[in-house]
């Protein structure tokens, strides 16, 4: 079969980016440019970069939806997310004693992180409820016990300071902002997210 | 100093209320596509109409703000096979999207009035 719409991952990652209500719709728009009048003006290879950049400009969107303490989520994940990568890299390569359980812990803090992008910008459809709230206490314990412990100790250092403050509040962001309803999700519950046989027929959505 | 009555009328509906330039680029793509205001043919028009490229996540997320606010109507319509039969969403500007259109063309024409903007100084 001869495939000639855009590529199939560009396409499922618009369409996770995209809320319930747009999916059908904004990816068919998407693909009939992509097939009538971008591929045959500049080409394949062009042609997925220009898909790939529209579907890369929903991102921005997504990020906006939790409003500004749904974007500060997504900053201190992708901080923390950094931060614990950095941590379990050079833990690796160092391998001080107990290095295992540290590189565990900071893998596990970095998968937290993953998760929480993930169900935030993508529309993944991630059964929030079942790991947000052990993560979430997870998350403000471990940044609430490692800023005890480096204000106990001798050597007070700034880089653990900041890092456990960005756990904490990670944490009570996730509390706050993950439980509630992405609100233009909400809005296709009682109208269904349009489907093939539902488009057959005109009909209006108010 | 006096501020009449159209002016008053903007300054009451508040700053918040007033149309953008993209949503008025949006809008009156929507007015000049009639029937066939799509997705699609609106990011079009809007290029066309602000001779530049114009990201379709700006386009959409404009085209959904307007709808929450009641300025555009929107119904799904049968998808064709070039889709991989996925529906169409045709926009219409609703009755207070036109005033509002009407409102900012007002104002901004009240704005415009008596001034003539100094010719460019070259550098």
């Amino acid at each position: 079969m001869n495939f000639s719409g855009p590529p199939r991952w560009a396409e499922f990652l618009l369409e996770r980016l995209l809320a319930a209500r747009d999916r059908e719709t904004v990816a068919g728009d998407l693909r009939e440019e992509y097939v009538e009048s971008i591929m045959p003006r500049i080409g394949r290879p062009r042609a997925d970069v220009w898909y790939f950049r529209h579907c890369l400009s929903f991102a921005r969107r997504c990020a906006s939806e939790g409003g500004p303490m749904g974007r500060l989520l997504i900053f201190s994940s992708l901080v923390t997310l950094i931060c614990s990568c950095w941590l379990a890299l050079m833990e690796l390569l160092l391998r001080h004693a107990g290095f295992a359980s540290r590189t565990a812990v900071a893998l596990l803090i970095a998968a937290i992180c993953v998760a929480t992008l993930l169900a935030r910008m993508l529309h993944l459809g991630v059964r929030r409820e079942r790991w947000f709230w052990p993560a979430a206490v997870a998350l403000i314990w471990f940044g609430a016990a490692s800023f005890l412990r480096n204000a106990r100790s001798a050597h007070f250092e700034g880089f653990v300071f900041v890092i456990s403050l960005v756990l904490v509040l990670q944490g009570l962001l996730m509390l706050v902002t993950m439980g509630r309803t992405n609100g233009r999700d909400r809005l296709t519950i009682g109208a269904g997210a349009p489907s093939g046989e539902a488009a057959d027929s005109i009909r209006s959505d108010r | 100093m006096s501020i009449d009555t159209e002016c008053q009328h903007a300054y009451i509906v508040g700053m918040s209320d007033l149309l953008g330039t993209f949503e008025q680029a949006v809008l009156l793509a929507i007015l000049r596509l009639g029937d066939g205001a799509y997705g699609r043919a609106v990011l079009h028009q809007v290029q066309e109409s602000l001779t530049k490229s114009v990201a379709a996540g700006a386009v959409y997320t404009t085209l959904d703000r307007l709808e929450q606010r009641g300025l555009i109507d929107s119904r799904l319509a049968k998808g064709t096979a070039i889709r991989g039969g996925r529906a169409r969403r045709y926009y219409v500007v609703a009755a207070i999207g036109n005033r509002a259109l009407a409102d900012a063309q007002k104002t901004l024409a009240k704005m415009w009035q008596g001034v003539k903007v100094p010719a460019a100084v070259k550098s």
